[in-house]
């Protein structure tokens, strides 16, 4: 494979103002006391306040931050497309020498073209629908100087350089005829066509698998180490940037709270928000012990006004009399690893909070050992409909048995594609399965109105979009009562109901009033599961019920769901893709790939000890907490 | 959160705050209130004929008569006299044709958009058959069939134009028939027409009342056309499209005939367009979705 | 093969609509035999004439053999004068095709050209003139306008003639039957100017019936296009404004914007039967209108179908077009 510089440049073609290719070590993009307003009256909120950062040559710099910290609003500043109304108040950035911020717009239009690439979150929808891959990567080639007659062979090298298959072919598909993950190599391979010398990846593995985001790493490393080229790496996903990034910054509410080395960073912490952040986190190996939920969540920007002096205070455990009216400023208390925190390098072990500190939380109660649902045999085959019964028949769940007790917490773990959600869907009765049969209580159920009934006074689902799950135009009060409209029932009633379910799911009773749209993801989760518990079901079926949510929100319904199991003896169908989640809760897993299920049993022994091939490399694909091991392999 | 206000006002009353709502309704209580008062309002009979006094001019030109105030046509009519009965029918056929248009199209996009598979199928074949045949024709060749009359011109404009409900309501349906709060309904035990009526109804409520407005106009207009080729109402009633085509005739002579019926069409169909454009963005779904963010 | 299925699907529905123009006819009319006769008629007059029309016979057999006609190109003859139907609509459907194409093309120009015109000055005072200009035509139903544009541009400012395809004064060889190929196949060029300026009231006044819908929905998916992450991504790339807009965003935006073209080429066609009556045109539209004024069956059957095979033809050809641009269309 030829590298990248040996295609003749057409230098007047190009015409970016001369950028010497920096050797490793000299600073290539530097912020300097970055701010950035929103619009706002009577002063305008600061959505990014004071960041400071370098980025050498070579090196990744990771930011990490949960949605709303201002991880985005960094990348939109570089590419200087910011929000209508927002504007850079102060501090400088730096590109290679050179005022990123005040250089003329063409010059800053060939920077993006050549020297800055992005790679972006939802590789599917970056891609021009009505256009070939092939048409799409002839235009960048084009733009870049490539020669007309020479653009077809390097654009198959590229996709090839990436790890597509039959390159050749995949230039004349669409978009919507690939994976998410073979667009994200397209995408990555446009951004590193013109040997850029910097490269945003905005969050680009999030939307994957966890296997597609290790080989994702993975490429991007090697793309890196073989050009010479800064990264910045943004996520969420603090345990992924400690072994992708050199460097982290970790953003809350527009500011940093911390900065240093990457490995240090993880393993000790300085600042309360991080090692909240940690906390929250379940793990997937080590000891099992009980999520640290931060309470609340983190500020929008409407709130930002309010809020004097450090920003994390209203949710911090160890927080002093000092931490406002002034913000604290960084300061460096160990090598290269500065903290925005009047504790510095000494920070207090944390009280911990109500629910954390209930030990038995975390076990599972002593139940009878009969399973009250038994699904035997279970399979879901599509058939395309049609005129012309083109197309194969697809499997959507192959011979599937498994089997609940009361109080019984089980996971189901696979990627895309692997048939968990049509499981869910199956057991739950909204799809009739083409072979073998789900036994409730001893009794088959089958497609009948009146098994229907039964069906679903035994068994909820929690869907997992709680916004397209909730009618947008009922309030709170309304939606956890929903099952009884179906039955007479007297208004006082139902009103009383829904204040024991809002108060069972940790909901303040004012928000009965409340419409979906009026509040955030984890409060409208909450709403979700006090509606499937109205009736007391013995099965809670929840398909990735967390996968959207923060860390510190997904551990608040984690542990609202262990304290649900304490207080109903309810047991619960969790179908996930992240095997940390599905250890914290469930006491026995199945792993299911392409609609079989590979390997069950008890979480523990199968996590430690997995047999099948599937298995084990699902557990190789997620980040290992110890960071001395090398990952992605 | 700031937004508890919003979503806490009716949204009848955040149609009032909109400016083109008021003002569309405003012309529209006007027409109605000049339909039913008329014979109070007009100075003279729709058919009373002064075979002495054809082709006025208006009472301010030259040789206009005061008891003629729009002057008159070539039968000697009064024009103002014809004008202002002219609502009754407009009135009508605004109110009626599009609740019955609304009310067909809508059953059948329920049902396609609801059961799915060889109904829905069935539903939008005919739909497209139906619309295969430009309007006017249609309406034209079912006026024929029918006869003119008050109650089939109704009946013919239903006919035609509740493809066009059909078509759109029934994408609303499908959309809204795949979000999970539909599922979420069943599994809490509501049945199909609990579902329909309390879940999906809600949900193309704001369409379909934005639609209705725009088909107030549209009916108008077609009860024009069908009176300009002469298949329409019985022949003694006025209405605004008959004295378009009488005005044409004699447009050399007086044009008054035709500037009045002309005008009042045109507003008339811009109030209801005012109407419907305002109550469409009132009730734009995006304004439930706005988050604090 | 299937992507040919998807435009040809339309050629089968032509037999339905053939017979809902028969049944509803045939089948609605409470006495079809008062509307063909004077008062006065006989008994035996009534008789006779039931028979020799054929209407004594079962309707699906009625059907059967006005089916084998019509295929055959015999659409039957005209109460009115006796005249086989299908010379004389064959005789007047040049004139409307002629002016279907004008307003149509009048029609795309103007709904274009203002769509983009708003969205490249989006934001401005400008994006707000061409959305109240659009909401007023709207509002205002073709016919409306042509009798405001005669009313202001013919007899008002005398600019343009209104009445009938030609200068009385003029007339022309019919060769093709379109009025503008004829003038240039005789190479009288007085008679085709003529001809242009009195084409002039009745396609602008059908393309305004047009424009404005077309407008709009390009207006709005340009503006929704812009919403997406691939144009995002492609600025993000370096690529400018004028490129973006050209290369990606058009293309997208185009497909909703076909879409209505199609819908709207109904309304065209629909439109030209008032045109031509307002505007004295000898097209199929004045035979619709006589031919109802005089309860002529068989000449109304014939249009209808007329009409319903011209709005699928154009429908067929923006299904076909819409194949072209979506690709996502094309994959079984």
């Amino acid at each position: 494979m030829s590298p990248a510089h040996a295609i003749p440049w057409k230098p007047d073609l190009l015409q970016v103002p001369p950028v010497q290719t920096q050797p490793s070590g000299v600073a290539l993009l530097e912020a300097i006391g970055l701010t950035v307003s929103a619009p706002g009256s009577p002063e305008r909120p600061q959505v990014l306040r004071d960041v400071s950062f370098t980025l050498r040559a070579g090196a990744t710099l990771g930011l990490v931050g949960e949605s709303g910290a201002g991880k985005s609003m960094l990348g939109r500043t570089l590419a200087r497309h910011l929000p209508e109304g927002f504007s850079v108040d102060a501090g400088t950035l730096r590109f290679g020498g050179e005022d990123l911020l005040g250089m003329p717009a063409d010059d800053h239009r060939r920077l993006l073209r050549a020297r800055i690439a992005f790679i972006p979150q939802e590789p599917t929808t970056a891609l021009n629908p009505v256009l070939t891959i092939g048409q799409q990567l002839q235009e960048h080639l084009l733009h870049l100087g490539v020669a007309k007659d020479e653009w077809r062979e390097r654009a198959t090298e590229m996709l090839a350089e990436v790890r597509i298959h039959e390159p050749a072919q995949v230039l004349d598909k669409y978009a919507f005829q690939l994976s998410g993950g073979m667009c994200q190599r397209v995408m990555i391979a446009m951004a590193f066509a013109g040997d850029p010398q910097l490269v945003v990846s905005d969050e680009a593995t999030t939307a994957l698998d966890a296997s597609t985001q290790a080989h994702i790493v993975k490429l991007i490393r090697s793309l890196q180490q073989r050009r010479g080229t800064g990264v910045i790496f943004v996520t969420h996903d603090l345990g992924l940037a400690a072994h992708a990034c050199d460097e982290l910054v970790v953003l809350y509410a527009g500011e940093m709270a911390e900065r240093g080395p990457a490995k240090r960073i993880f393993t000790r912490s300085l600042h309360p928000y991080t090692q909240a952040l940690q906390r929250a986190n379940p793990h997937l190996t080590g000891a099992r012990r009980l999520l640290f939920s931060l309470p609340g969540q983190m500020p929008g920007i409407s709130d930002f006004s309010s809020l004097k002096g450090c920003r994390f205070q209203p949710r911090c455990a160890v927080a002093t009399d000092t931490c406002t009216p002034h913000v604290p400023a960084m300061r460096e208390v160990l090598p290269e690893h500065h903290v925005r925190c009047v504790h510095g390098a000494s920070a207090p072990e944390p009280l911990l909070a109500a629910d954390a500190s209930d030990a038995t939380l975390l076990h599972a109660p002593r139940m009878s050992e009969a399973p009250f649902l038994q699904v035997e045999g279970l399979s879901k085959t599509y058939t395309p409909r049609g005129w012309l019964r083109r197309g194969t028949s697809m499997h959507a769940v192959k011979d599937v048995s498994l089997s609940i007790a009361p109080g019984e917490f089980v996971g189901i773990v696979g990627e895309s594609g692997s048939g968990k959600s049509s499981l869910a869907r199956l057991v739950m009765g909204l799809e009739t399965p083409s072979e073998g049969r789900i036994l409730l209580n001893g009794k088959a159920l089958v497609a009948r109105a009146e098994d229907w009934e039964r069906r679903i006074a035994s068994i909820q689902m929690i869907f997992q979009d709680a916004r397209s799950a909730l009618n947008p135009r009922r309030r709170v009060q309304s939606l956890v009562t929903q099952s009884m409209e179906s039955r007479p029932h007297l208004h006082s009633d139902r009103k009383a109901r829904a204040r024991e379910l809002v108060g069972d799911v940790g909901l303040a009773p004012d928000m009965l009033a409340r419409f979906p749209s009026q509040m955030s993801g984890g409060q409208r989760q909450r709403v979700n599961i006090g509606r499937a518990l109205c009736d007391l079901p013995q099965l809670l079926v929840a398909d990735e019920i967390v996968s959207g949510l923060d860390v510190s929100v997904q551990a608040q319904i984690l542990n609202l769901l262990l304290r649900i199991r304490r207080e109903h003896k309810i047991s619960l169908l969790l179908i996930s893709h992240d095997l940390a989640v599905v250890r914290y809760l469930c006491s026995r897993v199945l792993v299911m790939h392409r609609g079989v299920v590979v390997e069950s049993g008890e979480t523990e022994a199968v996590f430690a000890n997995p047999t099948h091939a599937y298995t084990k490399s699902l557990l190789a694909a997620a980040p290992p907490r110890d960071l001395q091991v090398r990952w992605p392999a | 959160m700031s937004n508890l206000s919003l979503s806490a006002q009716t949204p009848f009353r955040r149609a009032l705050g909109e400016p083109s709502v008021l003002i569309g309704a405003t012309l529209l209580l006007l027409l109605v209130a000049l339909a039913v008062f008329a014979p109070w309002l007009a100075p003279h009979g729709p058919n009373e004929q002064d075979l002495l006094s054809t082709l006025l001019p208006p009472a301010w030109a030259h040789g206009g008569d005061r008891s003629f105030p729009l002057g008159t046509d070539a039968l000697g009519q009064c024009i103002l006299s014809r004008l202002i009965y002219s609502t009754r029918v407009t009135v009508i056929i605004a109110l009626t044709a599009p609740l019955g248009a609304a009310l067909l199209g809508c059953a059948l996009a329920l049902i396609a958009g609801y059961r799915g598979g060889r109904i829905e199928w069935a539903i939008l074949r005919m739909v497209d058959l139906w619309m295969s045949f430009p309007a006017i024709v249609l309406a034209l060749v079912l006026m024929v069939a029918l006869s003119p009359g008050l109650l089939n011109v109704i009946i013919a404009i239903i006919l035609v134009d509740w493809t066009r409900f059909c078509r759109v309501i029934r994408a609303d349906v499908v959309v809204l028939r795949r979000k999970d709060y539909v599922a979420a309904a069943r599994i809490t035990g509501a049945s199909h027409w609990q579902v329909v009526m309390k879940d999906i109804v809600p949900g193309i409520t704001p369409t379909l009342v934005s639609l209705i407005s725009l088909e107030m106009g549209i009916s108008v207009v077609a009860e024009s056309i069908l009176s300009f080729v002469g298949m329409s109402v019985e022949p003694h009633v006025p209405t605004w499209g008959v004295m378009i085509a009488d005005g044409l005739k004699s447009v050399f002579s007086s044009p008054w005939g035709l500037i009045a019926p002309v005008a009042c069409t045109v507003l008339t169909v811009l109030a209801t367009t005012c109407l419907g454009d305002g109550l469409r963005r009132t009730s734009d779904p995006r304004l439930f979705n706005r988050s604090g963010s | 093969m299937s992507t040919l299925w998807r435009i040809l699907w339309r050629v089968p529905m032509l037999l339905f609509l053939a017979a809902i123009v028969f049944l509803v006819l045939r089948v609605l009319p409470a006495d079809p035999m008062g509307m063909l006769l004077p008062p006065s008629a006989t008994p035996a007059d009534v008789k006779a004439l039931t028979e020799a029309l054929g209407l004594d016979k079962p309707i699906p057999m009625q059907f059967g053999i006005w089916l084998g006609h019509a295929l055959h190109g015999d659409l039957g003859r005209t109460m009115q004068s006796g005249q086989a139907v299908t010379p004389l609509i064959l005789k007047a459907l040049p004139v409307t095709l002629q002016l279907i194409f004008c307003g149509l093309v009048l029609g795309v120009i103007f709904g274009i050209g203002g769509g983009l015109l708003a969205f490249r000055y989006r934001g401005t005072r400008i994006e707000r003139a061409v959305e109240v200009i659009n909401s007023i035509s709207i509002s205002v139903p073709e016919f409306l306008w042509a009798i405001l544009l005669i009313l202001g541009v013919g007899i008002g400012l005398q600019w343009l003639p209104f009445l009938g395809q030609l200068d009385a004064n003029l007339t022309v060889q019919p060769v093709t039957g379109f009025l503008l190929i004829d003038a240039i196949v005789a190479g009288d060029l007085a008679a085709w100017w003529s001809g242009v300026k009195h084409l002039a009231l009745p396609s602008f006044a059908l393309s305004l019936g047009i424009a404005p819908p077309l407008m709009r929905i390009l207006h709005s998916s340009l503006l929704e296009a812009y919403t997406e992450d691939y144009i995002a991504a492609a600025r993000l790339r370096g690529l400018s404004e004028n490129r973006i807009l050209v290369r990606h965003a058009l293309k997208n935006a185009a497909l909703p914007t076909v879409s209505m073209l199609g819908i709207q080429a109904s309304t065209v066609i629909g439109g030209t039967l008032l045109m031509e009556t307002i505007f004295g045109f000898p097209g199929i539209g004045s035979l619709m209108v006589n031919a109802i004024g005089a309860n002529d069956l068989p000449m109304i059957q014939g249009l209808a179908l007329t009409y319903a095979v011209a709005v699928q033809a154009v429908n067929m050809a923006t299904d076909a077009a819409l194949l072209l641009l979506n690709p996502r269309l094309r994959t079984p």
